[in-house]
């Protein structure tokens, strides 16, 4: 036991004090003596063959130093991998500059290397390319069409990957059943569309590589959210042995997953500091920002659902079709994936088949997006929910109730291959709509409505398996990569502890939380932990690092070291109080003899020393007070939970205000809740971005028409409502301390919440929002089509 | 996101802005730099010379002299809101500039600069034509006074000011009646998806006069087939919902990604309802 009880604690990020007053130091902020500096010539157009390009004259303008161009790569320089790749994936990777041609507007043309950013641009206009216009293909169905214009030649079609679901559970048994549709008494089907959004980090991507010629080694400042993974992935695209590459990873203004993939910006800037021997500089403006950073979201989902009159599902079936853009980026069809085997959600759906496919578009590259999937399955299988109760003049939360998994129904193992490990959905759902005041709300809207006032009530339950992930089911997977997560603990003589982790805080304070899970476990002040992060050279290999709520899985790894420090105390202890280890115990920072702790005892402080003095070692011990350990977690953990919606629409203008937005929340024991809190708080917020606001916008050539804040608009405070957040802990069976993954929960309900709340509103029109945003345009339209 | 190179200039008086003006093949103006500088940074603007006339320390005022606000080129739009001349002779003026924006933006941004600017969704035109605003522009050649209805309706993101000359003030008459105000935008302070302004004034009879302008169309318009239907009315329901139908069907309205020609027209009906009743209201009290 341990009074200083940590985990649990309000405590406020050691990150802010730093972040808030403007004294974070980014990427952009450094600056090495004689940087030069990198700007992208990008494509123009969304499909177009290259026929030449001439650069002769940007080459030589005052102060450039180099311009790349395809045929300036070196040969042995190789694309960069995609990590996922899944049994009848197309292949493709990510090259540095176009080959041959360009796929989508904002891709990788040329670059210039010049004394300022400046001259670079300057440059970029005397490059010129001589583009032959290609038909493009926007819309992911018609990619998928015959004789659709085909995007990449080697593929042969447009089709990344067709890969189904047909209702075989982790256990192997097979639960499909076509039959159950055609003789059930109710189908209800629904044809949903999620717009193509992303997340957008404050902080733009931007890269600083600094090539030393003299130890042959090449130091990059880059805010990647996996730097080991990214160390090894350029090392072997540059041909360099993987100890000549370090990552340092300073502040990072917001990742939201899409910081997790290498970009080309981190081959071309390498390729030009190794060639000049001087350091080279790119951060992407928020143009090209929106334009070549990946997207996500964007799908057309066709469902099924089959049920009996009283409302019992007997089975889920569907098809995804994911707009993918030009070709595969580092998790390839990933997020596809998780959305075919999130969709049945909280629900007994033993009967499941999903046909997922990936088409390619003219557009930016789709991939990791902080909910990785997830969101869009939830989004599928709430909407049908809402859909199936309108069809049987069911309650939308009477129908989930009596189709929830119950809780002890755990493990759960579902119908497309997840397995869910704990959860009390029932108890998530009914204490949401006690704390909306459902019945109260219900009862008030069918009075407003008489009244002209348009009001729905939105419910939206989601399962998010999340701490990713046992890496022999990444492996079974085909995703390249480790799912461990490892810590290096150490104590230092005076007995102050330093954690090393490879997982980089791009936001979720993981610093924060892995000091106080150290100081927890040690018996020690949080302040006298300190957490190392952001270098290669110091940190545990991670092969996930900040991605998919992992603080849990990082979490452990830090428990497990620490308890490997405190064995280790208690024998140098034992040596000190003249006992024998088995009559000692560990707690509060202090080894004692049971029963004699105040008489016996020996402070941390006390027993580093004599681990660094080692005058007295036991038997078989090193000097040092410090322990490694890589935890690799031995299954996903469920988060759950269920948010209520209360909004009102505006018939005339397509207008929503919101009313009351309730959360509850299962993310297990919570080791700091105002960072659960923060999580949930932006995770809703960019969520109703998607819903609402967010969209990148393309033309049929191609053209990406919101590349400004002006046109692709973000929530800002004032179209985000005020959130009520309610726990209900489960505790994981198989992780210390129970703690499941939640950085990235937030995101999974809001858009079938928000939309449900649009539909039932407008209930008496019969209007049905089956597509994300839900623009104020487009909602007038549904509404006139309903009254006309 | 890197200007191209360019001139730049301070000069102190306006002789010396517009002897640059003049000089200069391809030279702008810069006032808040609101507009102009993003363009630059998008290389959409690759102005040779900046005339930089925020040193012009005698172009900053605010002033009610015989009914008329003069408000001059360098005045903030933030100092609008707070301008006891603006809220008591032209109300409408100080409320259209709680929707310009935000804060921040509105402590750099000009009105002056609005206008030569001419967004299309930008609330100043069209609230200026509404209360039958002018402007003084300088040139080399000499000034002259142009309606803001002449400046920039008809006009996309240009005016029929020419190159070398300079707006030097904005003169807005005392508003005569009651104001009315009302937009649709995506979120607080972006620019308007659509917008209307009208002044209007009753007599014992019913509307003596009324102006409306729109914004978020293809250029400020003002909606003279609205106004029509409305003078001469008793100003109630049936008259103003008359009024706001002819708006939304004289409103030059188009498609853009935040929303469809129809639905514009749509809004301009509900918005001339409520900045007509609001107007009407006003008047009545006045
Ligand atoms: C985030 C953001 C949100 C905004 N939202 C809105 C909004 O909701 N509504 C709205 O109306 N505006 C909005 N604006 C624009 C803002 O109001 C600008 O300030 C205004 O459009 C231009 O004024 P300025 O003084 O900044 O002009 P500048 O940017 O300096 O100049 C704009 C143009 O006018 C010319 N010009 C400027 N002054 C003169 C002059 N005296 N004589 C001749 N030519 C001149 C310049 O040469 C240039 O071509 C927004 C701007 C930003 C950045």
């Amino acid at each position: 036991m341990t009074t200083t009880e940590w985990i649990g604690a309000r405590a406020p990020r050691r990150e802010d004090p730093a972040l808030i007053r403007g004294r974070g130091r980014y990427v952009a902020d450094i600056n090495l003596p004689g940087t030069l500096h990198m700007a992208i010539l990008r494509s123009p157009m969304g499909h177009a063959s290259i026929n030449s390009i001439d650069a002769s004259e940007a080459r030589t303008m005052d102060g450039v130093h180099m311009v790349i161009t395809p045929d300036d790569i070196p040969d042995h320089i190789t694309q960069f991998p995609v990590v996922w790749r899944l049994p009848g994936q197309k292949d493709s990777g990510i090259p540095a500059l176009a080959e041959g041609k360009v796929r989508y507007v904002g891709e990788p043309v040329a670059a210039v290397v010049a004394d300022s950013r400046y001259a670079a641009e300057d440059a970029l206009d005397a490059i010129d390319v001589d583009y032959e216009t290609l038909d493009p293909v926007t819309d992911p169905e018609a990619a998928l069409e015959e004789g659709a214009p085909v995007i990449n030649e080697d593929w042969g079609d447009n089709v990344a990957i067709h890969h189904v679901f047909a209702g075989y559970n982790a256990l192997g048994e097979c639960h499909y059943d076509a039959e159950a549709f055609d003789n059930a008494e109710v189908t209800v089907r629904g044809r949903l569309k999620i717009g193509r959004h992303s997340g957008i980090p404050l902080e733009t991507r931007g890269i600083v590589a600094d090539w030393d010629e003299i130890h042959g080694r090449l130091t990059v400042h880059s805010e990647s959210q996996v730097a080991h993974l990214f160390r090894t992935e350029l090392a072997a695209s540059l041909g360099l042995p993987e100890t000549a590459v370090r990552v340092l990873t300073p502040n990072m203004g917001g990742g939201f997953g899409n910081k997790w993939d290498r970009y080309p910006e981190d081959l071309l800037v390498s390729i030009a500091s190794m060639e000049l021997g001087r350091p080279v500089k790119w951060i992407a403006d928020r143009r090209e920002g929106l334009m070549s950073t990946v997207h996500g979201r964007a799908q057309v989902q066709e469902w099924e659902m089959a049920l009996q009159s009283d409302g019992t599902i007997l089975g889920l079936r569907g098809k995804v079709i994911n707009d993918l853009g030009a070709h595969l980026h580092s998790v390839g069809i990933g997020p596809a994936w998780v959305t075919g085997a999130a969709a049945p959600n909280q629900y007994k759906i033993a009967n499941y088949y999903c046909n997922v496919i990936a088409a390619a578009t003219n557009k930016t590259p789709a991939s990791t997006f902080r909910g990785f999937g997830g969101p869009e399955g939830i989004f599928g299988a709430e909407r049908m929910m809402d859909k199936a109760a309108k069809r049987l003049g069911m309650d939308p939360a009477e129908i989930r109730r009596k189709n929830m998994i119950q809780p002890d129904q755990f493990p759960w193992f579902n119908a497309a291959g997840a397995v869910y490990d704990s959860g009390n959905f029932p108890a998530c759902l009914e204490k949401a709509l006690e704390a909306a005041d459902y019945d109260r709300v219900r009862a008030e809207q069918k009075e407003l409505r008489e009244q002209g006032v348009y009001r729905g009530i939105g419910i939206s339950s989601y399962i998010h398996v999340s701490g990713f992930g046992p890496s022999p089911i990444l492996g079974y997977l085909s995703y390249y990569t480790g799912g461990y997560e490892g810590s290096t603990v150490k104590v230092d003589p005076n007995g102050k502890a330093t954690v090393y982790t490879g997982m980089i805080p791009m936001g979720q304070g993981t610093e924060t939380t892995l000091a106080q899970v150290a100081a927890h476990h040690l018996g020690i002040d949080m302040a006298d932990v300190r957490v190392v992060w952001g270098d290669t050279d110091q940190t545990p290999y991670t092969g996930f690092g900040s991605a998919g709520s992992r603080s849990n899985v990082a979490a452990v790894a830090v428990i497990r070291a620490v308890e490997e420090i405190k064995a280790k105390a208690v024998r140098i202890g034992a040596g000190m109080l003249e006992a024998d280890a088995e009559d000692l115990e560990y707690a509060d920072g202090m080894v004692s003899v049971k029963g004699a702790e105040e008489m016996r005892s020996v402070s941390l402080a006390q027993v580093a020393q004599q681990a660094y003095w080692a005058h007295a070692l036991p038997e078989g011990d090193q000097p040092f007070l410090e322990a490694t350990y890589v935890y690799d977690p031995p299954n996903f953990t469920t988060a759950s939970g269920c948010h209520v919606v209360v909004l009102d629409v505006d018939t005339n203008t397509g207008r929503i205000t919101f009313r009351n937005y309730v959360i509850v929340d299962d993310c297990g024991p919570v080791i700091n809740p105002l960072l659960v809190e923060g999580q949930i708080h932006g995770g809703v917020a960019q969520a109703l971005g998607g819903a609402l606001l967010e969209e990148f916008v393309y033309d049929d050539e191609g053209q990406l028409l919101t590349t400004s804040f002006m046109d692709y608009l973000l929530p800002s405070f004032t179209d985000v409502p005020d959130m009520e957040i309610h726990h209900v802990v489960t505790p994981s069976p198989h992780t210390d301390g129970g703690f499941k993954g939640m950085g990235e929960a937030g995101t999974f309900p809001p858009g079938a919440a928000v939309a449900n709340a649009v539909t039932d509103a407008l209930s008496h029109l019969g209007v049905e929002a089956d597509e994300l945003p839900i623009t104020p345009s487009r909602l007038w339209s549904l509404i006139q089509e309903a009254t006309r | 996101m890197k200007p191209a190179a360019f001139e730049y200039h301070a000069p102190e008086s306006v002789d010396d802005a517009v002897g640059l003006l003049s000089g200069h093949e391809d030279a702008k103006v810069l006032a808040g730099g609101q507009s102009l500088v993003p363009m630059m940074s998008f290389r959409l603007a690759r102005p040779a010379g900046i005339v930089d006339i925020n040193g012009i320390s005698d172009l900053d005022y605010i002033r009610c002299e015989d009914g008329v606000v003069r408000i001059g080129a360098t005045a903030r739009q933030s100092a609008l809101e707070e301008s006891g001349e603006v809220t008591g002779c032209a109300p409408l003026l100080a409320e259209a500039t709680g929707h310009v924006g935000h804060r921040a933006i509105r402590n750099r941004g000009t009105l002056a600069g609005s206008l030569a600017h001419n967004d299309p969704a930008s609330e100043y035109p069209a609230v200026l034509m509404a209360l039958g605003a002018s402007v003084t522009a300088v040139s080399s050649g000499g000034s002259r006074v142009l309606s803001v209805e002449d400046l920039a309706g008809g006009h996309f993101l240009s005016t029929a000011l020419g190159s070398d000359e300079l707006i030097t003030e904005v003169s807005v008459p005392a508003q005569s009646g009651g104001h009315g105000f009302a937009e649709f935008s995506r979120r607080h302070g972006d620019f308007a998806v659509a917008g209307v302004a009208a002044v209007v004034s009753m007599n014992g009879s019913g509307v003596e006069s009324a102006s409306i302008a729109a914004f978020g169309g293809t250029s400020p318009a003002r909606l003279d087939e609205a106004e029509t239907a409305l003078v001469g009315s008793d100003g109630g329901s049936s008259a103003v919902a008359e009024a706001a139908a002819r708006a939304a069907s004289q409103f030059p309205a188009t498609d853009d990604i935040h929303g469809s020609a129809d639905y514009r027209r749509a809004l301009i009906d509900v918005l001339t309802r409520q900045a007509l009743q609001q107007a009407i209201a006003g008047a009545q009290e006045v």
